[in-house]
């Protein structure tokens, strides 16, 4: 698994390639976490939760996974660390565990994103390994 | 690669081409469209002439950078009768942010006097950052939502002739909070009141340069006198409503047989089910954001007053204007003499009528709308004002427009050391984040001065005075 931080005259953006469709998943949410808390990465969770969502098409099902925990975070003021995916590519459904803490403020030194864009977004297999691209509006 | 023409001193066009309906227009001079060359803004400016019932041009204000879907500095109008349609992605995330001025009697020298007061209770009562942290309470949101503004004022914030010198005095026609949705209430519960983070802020100024006396004085600014200019919009509930329609009308446009260039420029026609939807929504969402400014701008005043030991009435901060750069509204423009009903989309662009419009208070349709625009921390802001026959449905530029990313800007130094360098200039910087200030730093946005310039040479807008930095309370 591996992800780059794209550069982006006033937004950012994230792609990242894994194995398999959860493993992307994944990246893709860890990525966004350290992207937002670069000071938090690696820290330990103390509470885990479980999230579904259910889409029309794979796209969607990345974009609304991604919104769902940037909403948990905003309203819960909690930071995520680690994400365990499963995801069902026919039936479009991604179940999520997750580990969070709430966030130290001090330590919000990364994007403060509010919200994943539709903008060049890409969700495919490339070369035998899954790929995306995200760009969020900061 | 975009087909760039010159047609004029401060203007260059892109011819239409493939699905294009109309040409693109961007309004810039040479040093600006340097910039502009280095991204995507211009391709963005082509892919939004692509819009259903577009009329005119897809047009580029002098701060144009690169966005999603829309370039920043956007301006589109669509012919409401002949299904042109309303995009969210036109307005942006962060509905009807924009930006509040307040001006004083009060003079650097007395500022100077009592600033680390004043800046230490800005500091305290301006709540910033991500996530929740607010002024009011949450059972004030309701109301802000259905009222606006107005409904602020009544709850002790702010006062009543305030409203006068607020876009839409405060509150958007058509709202309806049950347009909202659940998650969108539930991000807005703790945020009424609130800067956010990111670009947005609170700065402490002083007006260094009056250029026209006229309407200097009728907007009530003096060369030498104190003003606060608050930059922030509708926060998460504003982010969520967004989120909710782009979704909707991703899934829609196929039914209404539309495709775009880029599914961020998601649309559908302003009299369909979803464009109605989105519209109310959207008018709801404004009035959380004309709400929060005026709920921050009233905080502001208490702490100038209570640092100066006086009454907040006695502080005289009046409300210059406030006006949005991200929305979409339904006004009437003159297109090739034919006076249309159009869907105007300002995506950080500011609404600019000139003196007459009706739509002004009867104070300012002398002058024309106050256009504020802001320049970056440690540099210059300006004040403008509308005038007649502004070529491009009555839009503005919105502030100094990034030249560089948010990663570059962090590479280039360390937010101790802008902070520093802000010090040595003499402006007194109270960061949400120490390590956020460099993204925000004055080398990350063009010249302000240049802006305004082109403005005034495209008859955008004319320039009435400029305000410097003191102190900036940043998100």
């Amino acid at each position: 698994m591996a992800y780059q931080v794209l550069s982006h005259a006033a937004d950012a953006g994230i792609e990242a390639t894994a194995e398999s469709l959860p493993d992307l998943f994944d990246e893709l949410l860890l990525a966004t976490f350290e992207l937002m808390s670069p000071n938090e990465a690696g820290t330990q969770a103390d509470t885990t939760r479980t999230v579904e969502i259910r889409a029309e098409t794979l796209e969607d099902l990345v974009v609304d996974t991604l919104s769902e925990f940037l909403f948990i975070a905003e309203t819960e003021d909690q930071h995520f660390s680690w994400f365990r995916s499963e995801v069902d590519p026919e039936a479009l459904v991604a179940r999520i565990q997750a580990g969070s803490r709430p966030l130290r403020r001090d330590r919000a030194s990364g994007a403060a994103i509010k919200a994943v864009t539709y903008h060049q977004l890409v969700v495919e297999q490339r070369d035998g390994e899954w790929f995306a691209r995200v760009y969020f509006d900061v | 690669m975009t087909d760039l023409k010159r047609v004029g001193e401060v203007v260059w066009e892109i011819p239409p081409s493939g699905g294009m309906r109309v040409p693109g227009r961007i309004f810039a001079s040479d040093a600006l469209m340097e910039v502009v060359a280095l991204g995507e803004a211009a391709q963005q400016v082509a892919n939004v002439a692509h819009l259903p019932g577009i009329v005119d041009a897809s047009f580029a204000m002098p701060d144009i950078h690169q966005g999603y879907g829309f370039p920043i500095g956007g301006v589109a109008a669509t012919d409401v009768e002949n299904d042109g349609v309303v995009s969210p992605g036109g307005v942006g995330f962060d509905i009807c942010c924009g930006v509040r001025l307040l001006g004083s009697e009060l003079t650097v020298e007395e500022f100077s006097r009592h600033r680390d007061a004043i800046m230490a209770n800005l500091d305290a009562r301006i709540p910033r950052g991500p996530g929740t942290g607010a002024i009011a309470p949450a059972s004030l949101v309701p109301r802000v939502l259905s009222e606006g503004a107005a409904a602020a004022v009544e709850a002790g914030y702010g006062w009543p002739e305030d409203l006068e010198r607020c876009e839409e005095r405060g509150a958007s026609a058509g709202a309806d909070r049950s347009a909202l949705s659940e998650r969108a209430m539930a991000r807005g519960r703790g945020q009424l009141g609130s800067l956010g983070a990111g670009n947005h802020f609170l700065e402490v100024q002083y007006v260094d340069e009056v250029v026209d006396p006229k309407a200097a004085e009728v907007y009530g600014l003096r060369e030498g006198t104190v003003t606060v200019m608050i930059h922030t919009g509708s926060r998460g509930l504003g982010h969520q409503t967004c989120t909710d329609h782009l979704r909707r009308m991703g899934s829609a446009m196929a039914r209404h047989g539309i495709s775009v260039p880029d599914r961020q420029l998601a649309c559908v026609p302003v009299r369909s089910a979803e464009g109605s939807a989105y519209m109310t929504a959207l008018a709801t969402a404004s009035n959380f954001a004309w709400s929060n400014r005026h709920i921050l701008a009233h905080a502001a005043r208490e702490a100038f007053a209570d640092a100066l030991g006086i009454s907040v009435r006695d502080t005289g901060m009046h409300l210059v204007f406030d006006v949005a750069h991200n929305l979409a509204k339904i006004e009437r423009h003159s297109v090739g003499g034919v006076e249309l009903e159009l869907c105007v989309h300002r995506k950080g662009a500011t609404r600019a009528f000139g003196p007459g419009h009706p739509a002004l208070p009867e104070d300012l349709r002398a002058v024309g709308q106050p256009v504020l625009i802001p320049g970056s921390m440690g540099t210059s802001s300006w004040v403008l004002r509308g005038v007649v026959d502004n070529p491009a449905f009555d839009s503005a530029a919105h502030g100094a427009g990034r030249v560089m990313s948010r990663r570059q800007a962090k590479r280039e130094r360390s937010g101790r050391d802008v902070a520093e360098d802000l010090r040595l200039e003499g402006v007194d910087v109270r960061p949400g984040s120490v390590a956020l200030l460099s993204e925000e730093a004055p080398y990350a946005y063009k010249d302000v001065d240049e802006v305004v310039r082109v403005c005034d040479i495209a008859r955008l807008a004319a320039p009435v005075a400029r305000v410097r930095p003191l102190g900036v309370v940043k998100g």
